[in-house]
């Protein structure tokens, strides 16, 4: 079980790609990928969970702890290509209401 | 007679040349043939870091003494991309020499004393010495 | 050092004159002496080197090099131990910091059913390791409301004990104010904003039941919505209520909502670790679980619990990967 991030520059918007399974295990590595990221004021960060395929609790704590950093120095966040399982996680957290976050258009139309 | 000498490390020859330069001088300061072998384990390490990350650097084998003994100091310096997270690297089970044991943790283990100095971007210099016993 | 060189080779040349099992023996208990004082692989075999050099002093010299050679390679090995050891310790510190966390969760954490004649209460809660991520606390200090609260603490070790028992004085502490859901989230939420890291929340379901009115007021703060049964329509309802996990933010409202129960209606509270788990397919958990509710409702409270427990346990395709956690009220 792993987890990897790729980031790359779209434009002015950071873009990271995450991929594998965010558990109790694989979330520090998460957090310590994240922790490399340049936050700067105005920066547009963008994350793309389309290859997650399995989010519990503990990567959620990951993404809030994250949220904050961005928002305390003044960039934005988000997320997008969410899985409905993880739509869903995020909305019973009452998270979808704090952060921004984009359903998976792909798998919408299916 | 020179107390200090240096080898580059280019090649991955350069790193046996270190290794034998070290020897030598442990050698010849006095140090057991068990030392002699940490000493030259630990030399070979640091030279294994410098070809393996860093493309080029240098590694400089130095006499030392104070009043009661004398010993070798080695300075492992290179203009790499630096070491970001000390921290972890200085964990146990985190080898970059694909879980041998060694890595910097064992390079620690086998001197006496081992300072790091690292910036991102810019380069690595490590300080290691072992005294006569 | 020089001690550990003479004992041996004094074994070492015994050894070589009888080469008797005694010896051998001999030599392994020296050994302990060996490790007790930590000498390293490497050093054995300098011991060894020096020791056969003194007994035969015509010794070829491409023996004593074969000896640096083995010397060369034990660094490593030596390293290696040592890396083994020092994992060992960081192991046994870590299994340490568990106990003292699941000491911390039983002495402060206990929590008793209450036996009421107008409600029917069960509860079961399976930790998926050693210590326990879910908390339920009831509240029933007099006979005409009973509450309960059902928490999830994301995180682990002792400060997600530390989190949990600050949780519990918490609802200690609110038991003397006023039951409204609303008003015991706000205040819960702003504690742990204030106490924990920016990583670790808490999710929780709030529900009190006023006996007389028959009246289930509910809030939610990030949790699992729970399920409500309604005998008389025959049908079931997702009791959601959108609030944020506790912890996040500083100033958050959560809304609460009622509901009246009838005879055999009954409410289902459940923590993540029920619903969420990996190799899903096409299930919803939430049917199976309201499936099995269904079929075991003529049992009590506790007994639905166990045999919810125990069916999805045995459910081929059902893994538990995190604690088990559910609550029924059942009129």
């Amino acid at each position: 079980m792993n987890v990897n991030v790729q980031f790359r520059e779209d434009g002015d918007v950071l873009k990271g790609y995450i991929e594998g399974e965010i558990d109790t295990y694989t979330a520090p590595i998460l957090r310590e990928e994240l922790e490399t990221v340049q936050i700067v004021e105005g920066r547009k960060i963008e994350l793309d969970l389309s290859k997650v395929n399995y989010m519990d609790s503990t990567g959620l704590g990951i993404f809030v702890a994250f949220y904050k950093k961005v928002t305390k120095e003044n960039a934005s966040l988000k997320l997008v290509n969410l899985s409905n399982r993880l739509v869903r996680l995020f909305e019973i957290t009452g998270l979808s209401e704090l952060m921004s976050i984009e359903i998976d258009e792909e798998l919408e139309l299916k | 007679m020179n107390t200090k000498s240096t080898v580059e490390i280019v090649t991955e020859w350069d790193i046996v040349a270190a290794r034998q330069l070290g020897r030598n001088e442990a050698k010849v300061i006095g140090f057991g043939a068990v030392d002699q072998a940490r000493i030259t384990t630990a030399i070979s390490e640091l030279a294994r870091n410098i070809y393996l990350y860093a493309r080029a650097g240098e590694v400089t084998i130095e006499r030392i003494s104070n009043e009661e003994k004398v010993g070798l100091r080695i300075i492992a310096a290179d203009k790499g991309p630096g070491i970001s997270n000390l921290k972890k690297v200085m964990e146990d089970g985190y080898s970059t020499s694909g879980g041998l044991g060694a890595g910097l943790p064992g390079v620690k283990r086998l001197m006496d004393t081992m300072e790091i100095q690292s910036t991102v971007g810019n380069g690595t210099t490590i300080v290691i010495e072992k005294w006569v016993k | 050092m020089k001690e550990l060189q003479i004992q041996y080779q004094k074994i070492l040349s015994d050894f070589l004159a009888n080469q008797t099992e005694r010896n051998l023996y001999i030599g392994q208990n020296f050994i302990r002496q060996l490790i007790q004082k930590k000498v390293a692989p490497e050093e054995v075999i300098n011991i060894h080197k020096y020791a056969i050099e003194q007994i035969y002093p015509d010794l070829p010299e491409d023996i004593s090099h074969s000896y640096d050679f083995l010397i060369e390679i034990m660094v490593h090995f030596g390293l290696t131990l040592k890396e083994h050891q020092s994992l060992l310790e960081q192991q046994e510190e870590l299994r340490m910091e568990m106990n003292v966390a699941t000491k911390i969760q039983n002495m402060i954490l206990r929590t008793t059913v209450p036996v009421l004649d107008q409600i029917d209460i069960g509860m079961l809660s399976v930790p998926i390791r050693k210590m326990n991520g879910d908390y339920v606390h009831f509240l029933n200090n007099n006979d005409s409301v009973v509450s309960v609260a059902v928490t999830d603490v994301v995180g682990k070790g002792v400060p997600a004990a530390l989190c949990m028992s600050m949780v519990k004085y918490g609802l200690d502490t609110l038991e003397y104010a006023t039951k409204d859901p609303s008003y015991i989230l706000e205040v819960l939420n702003r504690i742990i904003e204030k106490s924990v890291d920016d990583s670790m929340f808490v999710s929780m379901f709030y529900g009190t039941y006023n006996i007389k009115e028959s009246k289930f007021t509910y809030g939610s703060a990030g949790h699992e919505p729970a399920i409500y049964y309604n005998a008389r329509k025959k049908t079931f309802f997702d009791l959601e209520s959108k609030g944020l996990l506790l912890g996040v933010m500083p100033e958050v409202t959560y809304p609460q909502y009622d509901i009246c129960l009838e005879e055999n209606d009954f409410i289902i509270m459940i923590t993540d670790g029920v619903t969420d788990f990996r190799k899903q397919g096409e299930l919803d958990p939430r049917d199976v679980i309201k499936n099995l509710a269904l079929n075991c409702n003529h049992l009590s409270a506790q007994e639905m619990c166990e045999e919810m427990y125990t069916y999805l346990k045995n459910l081929p395709d059902f893994e538990l990967e995190d604690d088990f956690t559910v609550v029924i009220f059942k009129k």
